[in-house]
């Protein structure tokens, strides 16, 4: 713009000079010339050039999307045909920069004429007109990876599906005209292909080469194997980055398999590697329902359209006919404060009478919409997620009541993890050589930041102290030693103190990977004071400790910041709900750390005491002429009597005390033997090692 | 740790007990019976060790000592800064009654090393230095409400003595008359078991701060001269000096003259022969001598004595500090002529060592300094 102003300013500049002996200057450009030029811009088109709106931005941030858009898609389809998900996913290496990606489940699958559209049309899906809670909200996702894919590889869109075990299953290869925004057929002239079922099928795909899992992997060696009745297939292959770390396909997947506990999920790698998440409940969570939108969040373009979309009858008819909670006296109401009768007709209404109905319903108590349109994840399985994915000693979960934005009703889960090892201290030397050939990261420290989550900069700086690296070395200068001390550092510096809290984040249990200093979720956690749970934390930033966070906001209608979505716009009420969440699990978690603390003072207590006791027997027993042994039996009496505290954990076997624990948590809690339990006894019996007193 | 084994000549060596001894063995095994009887009833043990900081001790006014009060620490087994410092007490109990039933004596430092060891199964000792083990003795005398000479430790000697007495010392006969340069070295243990007085002919006692002047007071035969007795105590007098004064004071009728720094040092050294020690208030009344009287040197003698302002020696902040708590003590608080001693030091803002009177002339202080004021009877009280 500022170009163009510049140009034009030049040219008058020059033209004035020009007037003198030119009276006329010529138009550069008619009405008519611009309009030659102006046409209407296919959504494909718009998305082709700016696609880093949708999540294309980059290699490794495409190669993400394609996943994610095709096992969101998976995912919601099993869940509506109420099938328990099995998803396969695979990536596999083409070329240095290209990736082939398939993603299989055992859905209901497509119809033939469905297909098409469905993957080659941009703006095509059943999510967007109604309000009701699922992962894809547009219709823009995997045929914008399809697309992405033939912009950057050429390759069509590959897609098998399957709708039942006898019908045959149809396989397309297709491509987006992204100048009409419609999709083009490529094989069995514009027609596709058919495949029939049985052996014969399976002879097919083999001739034709096209992938398809006919089975489902066994879990025993003798079981026999079950076929796969149903399903999609969609293979695309895109220009993209295999990378691990933050914001890879290998979190994206995990955290899935956390968020929804009853999929079960193979991913292959490209290494190769099988990656199996089995879930861990054959519960489908319960079906959404569909709901109106409530009154409150609509806006008055959107009233107007509804407006002139319904065809017959009276307002009031609308009003309680479109929106939910809006009975006839509601309608009424509403009608009386806009100065418009319940009885005009629906075609009669004009403009500023549409405004004045908008107003008036801003003004008008209406009941909120109700809630049991929205399927949480449930304390128990948030738990079970958890803690089939995440190390860790103690497990809580909180599921606030459902509530309402802007007349979207929503729900806001909590579950945290605390304790366990960090994948730092997990990783093989192999790995790690990988990750260090894999790495864009200029800075070895910027490396571990980057690439194992939750490692605060603080841990990362007492990694390289520990390993003696300058603080400017460059991870892929390291030769073979460097590397097996920076291994070596990385397994044995305690970076428990300097973690920072891991927080997953969840939108109608997709995991949101990017942005996430722009979340409501992220924001919400900065401004909840974790001190007073037992975490250090600075101000205005994440509490550190080794935690993991968990937040899934699930609504009808989630309000992403962006297209891509990847953070939760934050609005007062759903901060409001985050936060009673987060100090829910807060308190619990403070309850644990604040009592292991104690246990663990009055373990070390102990130990104080039992040093000096056998001083103190023998030193009374020589000067009073008194039996050692028995005294000393008799002071560690007392001493376990003294230091009872640290017995409550302890002594798993007594059954009342563990049964007291249990009551101070409340529900909701999972505590997992601690390592450090179990090092404070050898500790202890190290101590009097003659002696096993407890 | 395990039990030591005794050799049979340890055992045969077992020694003929005194009274006292006897006595001192039965609180040991009181204090060891508590132990056992709280431990079997279950209850931790403890003990009560008598406060020996300055908010235990009482300036008795009409004695004019230093007493210790009533206050009482509990010192617990089962308290996690207590532990370690109970252990030590037992055994500081046990490694008195090995030396008693020996009838031997050791050195408080001979103490610490007959009891450091490192505590089975740990990388810890006993005892870290000797510095922690030398309050725990003191711990253990006033505990058992006995002295360290009756639990056989002794401090290091430090101190000598020369002059017109003879006494007997563990049964042999000594002329102080008849030391030679050195002087008789005074024992830490003095009590009248072990030394007898035999005859003194003294008419009081010189006690000065320091070898270096108790060696120009006996080479210049100053005793010999004003028929005295010569005592150093090398800085502050240990209890054998302290004792064996309280003694000749008492039992002979020897007033008592100090010659000492005119600091706050050389202050609190008059205080604690006079008063007692805030540490040691539980041993005032067999080692305070009330009636001391302090010779000098005095604030004023810088003028008196018109010495060079170089043999002065700056205040330093913490001498000024010392100087001020000094003067708030009770036993100073009341003396209006110590208050003004110590506000003329402090105006000074220097002070004098008594060797300081050497620039005058070597035997000024023999022949000059100390005879007039005693002549003159001019004494700070």
């Amino acid at each position: 713009m500022d170009f163009r102003c510049c140009k034009r300013s030049a040219v008058e500049l020059a033209s004035q000079v020009q007037a003198s002996d030119k009276k006329r200057t010529k138009r550069r450009s008619t009405a008519q010339s611009m309009a030659a030029k102006q046409r209407s811009i296919s959504v494909s088109e718009f998305f082709a050039k700016n696609r880093h709106l949708l999540g294309f931005d980059n290699p490794r941030r495409s190669l993400l999307t394609t996943v994610k858009e095709a096992v969101d898609n998976s995912l919601d389809a099993c869940e509506e045909a109420g099938i328990t998900p099995e998803i396969w996913v695979n990536i596999e290496q083409t070329e240095p920069d290209r990736f082939k990606i398939a993603i299989q489940d055992n859905g209901p699958g497509i119809l033939k004429r469905q297909i098409p559209l469905i993957f080659g049309k941009l703006l095509y899906g059943s999510k967007f007109h109604r309000l009701r809670m699922s992962r894809g909200q547009q219709g823009i996702g995997i045929s914008a990876a399809g697309m992405y894919g033939m912009l950057t590889t050429g390759k069509p869109v590959k897609i098998v599906s399957k709708l039942s075990i006898r019908k045959p299953a149809h396989y397309y290869e297709l491509q987006i005209d992204t100048k009409t925004n419609n999709p083009q057929i490529l094989n069995g002239r514009g027609d596709g292909l058919d495949i029939p079922p049985g052996e014969k099928g399976r002879a097919k795909f083999l001739k034709h080469k096209i992938d398809w899992e006919s089975y489902y992997p066994t879990q025993e060696e003798d079981e026999e194997p079950k076929e796969i009745r149903s399903g999609t297939r969609v293979t695309i292959e895109i220009q993209g980055k295999y990378q691990k770390g933050r914001g890879s396909v290998d979190e994206y997947l995990e955290q899935t398999a956390i968020a929804n506990p009853h999929v079960t999920l193979y991913f292959n790698d490209p290494e190769g590697t099988l990656h199996t998440y089995r879930r861990s409940t054959t519960e489908l969570p319960p079906e959404p329902k569909e709901i109106k939108p409530h009154p409150y969040g609509i806006e008055l373009g959107r009233l107007m359209t509804m407006l002139k979309e319904q065809k017959e009858g009276t307002i009031s008819q609308f009003l309680t006919g479109s929106f939910s909670r809006v009975s006839p006296a509601v309608a009424r109401r509403i009608c009386e404060a806009a100065g418009v009768s319940t009885r005009s007709g629906v075609k009669k209404i004009e403009r500023s009478q549409a405004d004045a109905i908008f107003k008036a319903i801003q003004v008008t108590k209406i009941k909120n919409p109700s809630t049991d349109c929205i399927s949480p994840i449930g304390e128990d399985l948030l738990l079970r997620g958890l803690h089939r994915v995440v190390p860790g000693e103690f497990y809580v979960a909180a599921t606030r009541p459902p509530a309402v934005y802007r007349g979207n009703p929503f729900q806001i889960e909590v579950a945290l993890a605390y304790g366990g090892v960090n994948a730092v201290q997990k990783v093989s030397m192999e790995l790690l050589e990988r990750l260090l050939e894999e790495t864009d990261a200029r800075t070895l420290r910027q490396f571990m930041m980057n690439t194992f989550d939750g490692l605060g900069s603080d841990a990362a700086d007492k990694i390289m102290k520990a390993g003696e690296f300058g603080s400017r070395q460059s991870p892929g200068k390291l030769d073979i030693s460097d590397r097996e001390r920076l291994h070596h550092c990385m397994r044995n510096v305690n970076v428990s103190d300097g973690q920072s809290m891991q927080v997953m984040r969840y939108a109608n249990r997709v995991p949101l990977q990017f942005k996430t200093r722009d979340c409501a979720i992220t924001q919400t956690i900065m401004q909840t004071n974790w001190r007073s749970y037992g975490l250090t934390q600075s101000r205005g930033s994440l509490p550190s400790g080794p935690v993991r966070l968990m937040v899934h906001m699930a609504s009808v209608w989630v309000p992403f910041t962006s297209e891509s979505k990847e953070a939760i716009a934050s609005y007062d009420e759903i901060q409001k709900e985050m936060r009673l969440g987060l100090q829910a699990v807060g308190r619990k978690l403070g309850i644990f750390l604040r009592r292991r603390k104690k246990v663990k003072q009055e373990g070390e207590r102990r130990s104080v005491f039992l040093r000096y006791l056998g001083e103190v027997a023998t030193a009374v027993s020589e000067l009073n002429g008194c039996d050692r042994e028995d005294l000393l039996s008799n002071l560690h009496r007392v001493a376990k009597r003294v230091t009872k505290e640290a017995d409550t954990k302890l002594d798993k076997s007594g059954k009342k005390i563990t049964e007291e624990s249990e009551v101070d948590y409340g529900d909701n809690v999972l505590i997992v033997d601690a390592d450090h339990e179990q090092n404070l006894i050898t500790h202890l019996e190290k101590a009097d090692p003659q002696k096993k007193l407890f | 740790m395990a039990k030591k084994k005794r050799t049979p000549a340890q055992a045969a060596r077992k020694a003929k007990m005194t009274a006292k001894d006897r006595k001192t063995i039965a609180s040991l095994v009181g204090m060891a019976d508590g132990v056992m009887k709280s431990a079997k009833r279950g209850r931790a043990p403890h003990l009560e060790v008598p406060s020996r900081s300055l908010s235990n001790v009482k300036f008795n006014q009409s004695r004019k000592i230093i007493e210790m009060g009533s206050a009482k620490n509990r010192r617990e087994l089962f308290n996690l800064s207590q532990a370690r410092t109970y252990m030590q007490t037992m055994l500081v109990g046990r490694g008195c009654k090995e030396l008693i039933e020996q009838g031997k004596t050791t050195s408080i430092r001979g103490m610490y090393y007959l009891l450091k060891h490192t505590i089975e199964g740990t990388r810890e000792e006993t005892f870290d230095d000797q510095a922690d083990c030398d309050p725990v003795i003191e711990d253990v005398e006033v505990t058992l409400n006995a002295l360290r000479e009756e639990l056989h430790v002794y401090a290091s000697n430090r101190g000598s003595m020369v002059g017109n007495i003879t006494l007997v010392d563990n049964g042999d006969e000594i002329d102080c008359s008849r030391m030679g340069s050195g002087g008789y070295a005074i024992p830490s243990i003095v009590e009248p078991e072990i030394m007898q007085f035999v005859k003194c002919t003294a008419d009081f006692i010189l006690h000065v701060e320091k070898d270096t002047v108790w060696r120009r007071f006996n080479e210049d035969k100053f005793w010999k001269e004003h028929n005295c007795i010569l005592t150093h105590g090398n800085g502050q007098p240990p209890r054998g000096v302290r004792r064996l004064l309280y003694r000749m004071h008492n039992e002979l009728k020897l007033p008592v003259y100090c010659l000492l720094d005119n600091d706050p040092w050389g202050y609190y050294i008059y205080s604690v022969m006079k008063q007692g020690s805030i540490n040691l208030a539980y041993e005032s009344n067999r080692m305070a001598i009330p009636k001391a009287k302090f010779i000098g040197m005095r604030s004023r003698d810088f003028e008196l004595c018109e010495l060079n302002p170089s043999v002065t020696i700056k205040l330093s902040d913490n001498d000024i500090k010392r100087a001020n708590q000094i003067a708030k003590y009770p036993w100073f608080e009341k003396k209006k002529r110590w208050q003004k001693e110590i506000q003329k030091m402090l105006s000074n803002g220097f002070k004098l060592e008594v060797e300081s009177l050497i620039s005058k002339d070597i035997s000024y202080v023999t022949q000059e300094y100390v005879p007039e004021r005693l002549a003159k009877g001019d004494f700070l009280d």
